[in-house]
């Protein structure tokens, strides 16, 4: 593709979200939309979370597909019963993101100011720096029309992860935060976490290759790719496209050949975001 | 289309007959809503159009059924809020902008009466076609608007001898339909509008025989999806906001969208890569390109947009093409530019020069209000734009929107409270529960996608330069779920996608959604919950409001 493969923002290094110290693991095949409930337990492979769901709590309807800015909704569930609450689980790509979310407590901030503005609303609990399940994060708390809101926020592989958390009373919002003390963690793999890098790409490619031109418009799609230790693509998740254009990528990216990451001296897998500018079939 | 001006006028004339009966309908409402009845006109032709409707209505509600039967039944278990209903008294819609200069009011007169126009065959009508006139379609509550009380479409399918089979979507209570197939035979995607009715039969196209499609075929197989009209009013304040306004707009609040499960995009032309806005999936980049294809597809009218016919039988070809051309004779249309227009350049005059709807209540101050040369004073009351530069002014009114929005209803129902503008209800007259509506809607969320405010770049016309607008849609494309879903694709909008529907003059609608499946705004809210839609969350939250609540949200709604 010559330089079609758009870098997603600058060269600029994030710091890593490394689950070592917990000794996290994943399936590395994951992609962060793969997510399922099983005797009302959410669990995420990829970010390798497991939430017990509230007892007479049941899934909601799922969100939409991943979009263009690699945002999930992983998650929702509601009451059985009643309309009494909702907890939505949601992620956003950090390498994609169109504004500013590489930094929790600034994500944070920025919800606390816009909520601030809005008329009716009041701020109940100012950011502050709290843990979910073994994760630091920030929460903030608001509430409005008579609903009662808290949102938590924590950062896994380069991915800002919030629960946001709805009620009608303070009460059984406070029921809701608790329950996600109960976070664990999804342990299916032995497979390390790979280093999640933005710009990976930029000064590390050796071999890029154009995919083959689809279609009836040029398009920009957003891609993350799990480069192994010896600098091969180990994994391609094409975030959003049409089954064509992910075929088409997926070919051409898994040809990619990059410099091997290392970490005080030695290998380790890394995982980055590219953009790859597809172009039409008639040019 | 070179119509003389003995006909046009027979036309007009034709026209403004049924105009009028539309504003009978309106203060026969507003006569019932007065005297307190809970089931007033309004609700009564609600209800009309909900029967006449009933079957696609079912469908969806069957959708709905599957995907939100918890929402349904508790709503109902509380007794659910009540769709005050179509908002009677003055239209306050289809005057020219405000602020025009004497030369742009008379382009805007003539543009008007090319835009109601009625065209038979040697006008070029055909051979397969929807409606007879633009101003047919686009009639409530005045020219320009959408779907009419009783559809012109029944009328059409036998007029002058035609022989028409009436589709079973379309209704005399029903609303304006346009029909598009999902899937071509061999399986392929479709999408494009199939007519629903042809010229065949008719005095004036003597030795047509074409057929129409097999709709009840297509509808058996689930392959046809429906449009109605958009409302126009207003437009060319939203053609004339920049991209750099939209495209701060939405990636303003990101965190907040996010917390809700909202994210969504624009729907990009290809080739300059500016933001189409037009359309229920923002499909049309410009109004002039709206014109043509409508001209074409709606009543199969060539012109010089889109100059061949869709339907190639030799027997029904009457007329040279393309049907609609440029004059190289001025005509008589009592304007100096509108003298040498062609029909489609003035339906996007009559577009781009026509006011937005007036919220209910305001005296003068329709969705959009000029500020100054330099930008710098208020749009409606405590607004600040507060910026010269239409980016800056953008990202200052995004940015405060949700905050505004009680100032701005505020004054909208001080102003009611001594006005003679009709309200639907008691209960939709008070100015506090409008206002707890206005607060409801930002706390939940539905200001996210239905963006209250952008601020005009600079325009050619007079007074239209740094206009705050109030179109209540941030004119992007937002995944709706499968409830709602359509199966075609335009443009970067898959078959899940929708633009967000402008809510100005939506106090005066009768019927919603794309596909018109109700006239209950109650349903209409519901529907967009579904699986894989981003306003599931939004929805989630108006079920958990108060009844209170969700009905002051519903008479904040039918006030705009």
């Amino acid at each position: 593709m010559g330089i079609a493969a758009c870098l997603a923002g600058t060269a600029a290094v994030i710091p890593v979200a490394i689950l070592s110290s917990r000794n996290a693991i994943v399936v590395q095949s994951a992609n962060p939309e793969d997510v399922h409930v099983a005797d009302g337990v959410f669990v995420s492979d990829y970010f390798d979370l497991s939430y017990r769901v509230p007892d007479g709590w049941t899934e909601g309807l799922p969100g939409p597909s991943p979009s263009q800015s690699g945002y999930y909704v992983l998650g929702t569930w509601v009451p059985k019963r009643d309309f009494g609450g909702t907890v939505l689980i949601v992620a956003q790509d950090m390498f994609f993101a169109t504004d500013a979310s590489d930094d929790l407590k600034n994500v944070v901030a920025e919800i606390r100011k816009v909520m601030s503005s809005v008329d009716g609303m009041t701020i109940d609990r100012e950011p502050e720096p709290v843990n979910v399940g073994a994760h630091p994060g920030y929460r903030v708390d608001f509430s409005g029309v008579g609903l009662f809101r808290s949102v938590l926020a924590i950062e896994i592989r380069c991915h800002v992860v919030t629960f946001n958390l709805t009620s009608r009373d303070p009460e059984s919002l406070a029921a809701l935060v608790k329950s996600l003390d109960d976070l664990e963690s999804a342990r299916k793999s032995a497979d390390p976490v790979p280093e999640c890098l933005k710009d990976y790409a930029s000064e590390n490619t050796l071999r890029q290759v154009e995919p083959e031109h689809i279609g009836t418009r040029a398009e920009s799609i957003p891609v993350r790719v799990v480069v192994a230790t010896d600098g091969s693509v180990k994994h391609v998740h094409v975030i959003r496209a049409s089954a064509a254009q992910r075929r088409t990528i997926e070919q051409a990216a898994r040809q990619w050949k990059f410099k091997s990451h290392l970490k005080q001296g030695h290998p380790v897998e890394v995982e980055t975001g590219m953009r790859f500018n597809l172009k039409p079939a008639n040019m | 289309m070179e119509t003389s001006n003995v006909a046009r006028a027979r036309m007009i004339a034709r026209f403004t007959a049924i105009s009028l009966g539309s504003v009978v309908w309106s203060a026969a409402a507003l006569a019932q809503g007065a005297a307190g009845a809970n089931t007033n006109a309004t609700a009564a032709t609600n209800a009309g159009a909900a029967n006449t409707n009933a079957a696609n209505r079912n469908a969806a509600n069957s959708t709905a059924a599957t995907t939100n039967a918890a929402a349904t039944s508790t709503a109902a278990g509380r007794g659910g809020p009540t769709d005050p209903g179509v908002r009677g008294g003055d239209p306050g819609a289809g005057g020219p902008l405000q602020g025009l200069g004497d030369v742009e009011q008379q382009f805007f007169q003539a543009s008007k009466q090319v835009f109601e126009e009625v065209d038979a065959v040697p006008e070029g009508l055909g051979p397969r076609f929807n409606l007879d006139s633009c101003a047919g379609c686009h009639a409530h509550p005045t020219v320009g608007g959408s779907s009419p009380p009783t559809n012109p479409q029944v009328a059409i399918a036998t007029a002058a001898g035609a022989k028409n089979t009436l589709p079973s979507f379309i209704t005399a209570n029903g609303p304006v339909r346009e029909a598009r197939f999902v899937r071509n035979p061999d399986g392929s995607p479709d999408g494009s509008v199939h007519g629903l009715f042809v010229i065949a039969g008719r005095s004036d196209a003597p030795g047509c025989n074409i057929t129409q499609p097999n709709f009840a075929a297509q509808l058996a197989r689930n392959n046809v999806i429906f449009r109605i009209p958009t409302p126009l009013y207003g437009l060319g304040l939203v053609e004339n906001v920049p991209d750099s306004a939209l495209q701060i707009s939405l990636a303003a609040n990101a965190q907040q969208k996010r917390s809700l499960g909202i994210s969504g995009h624009f729907n990009i032309n290809t080739n300059d890569t500016t933001i189409a806005r037009f359309g229920w999936k923002a499909q049309n980049k410009s109004l002039l390109l709206f014109s043509g294809e409508a001209y074409n597809v709606e009543m199969g009218i060539t012109n010089d947009l889109f100059q061949n016919e869709r339907e190639g039988d030799a027997n029904c070809q009457f007329n040279a093409t393309p049907e609609s051309v440029t004059p190289l004779q001025p005509a008589d249309t009592g304007s100096p530019a509108g003298n040498f227009q062609n029909d489609i350049e003035l339906f996007s005059a009559f577009m781009r020069l026509t006011a937005p709807p007036t919220p209910a209540g305001s005296p003068a101050a329709p969705a959009a209000q000029a500020a100054g040369a330099s930008g710098q004073t208020t749009g409606t009351a405590g607004q600040a734009t507060g910026s010269a530069t239409p980016s800056a002014a953008a990202a200052s009114t995004t940015s405060t929107m949700m905050a505004s929005a009680a100032a701005d209803i505020s004054s909208v129902m001080a102003a009611a409270a001594g006005s003679s503008a009709a309200q639907p209800s008691s209960s939709a007259t008070s100015g506090a529960s409008v206002t707890r509506g206005s607060q409801v809607f930002s706390n939940i969320g539905c200001g996210l996608c239905h963006t209250m405010t952008f601020t005009t770049a600079k325009s050619q016309l007079t007074g239209q330069s740094n206009v705050t607008v109030q179109p209540f849609s941030d004119f992007a494309v937002h995944d709706m779920g499968s409830g709602l879903a359509d199966g075609v694709t335009q443009g970067t909008a898959n078959g899940n996608e929708f633009r967000s529907a402008p809510l100005w003059g939506l106090g005066q609608r009768i019927f919603f959604l794309h596909d018109g499946r109700t006239a209950d705004l109650n349903v209409a809210i519901q529907q967009h919950a579904s699986r894989g839609s981003e306003a599931n969350t939004v929805i989630n939250n108006y079920n958990m409001l108060s009844q209170s609540d969700q009905q002051s949200l519903l008479n904040y709604l039918r006030s705009l």
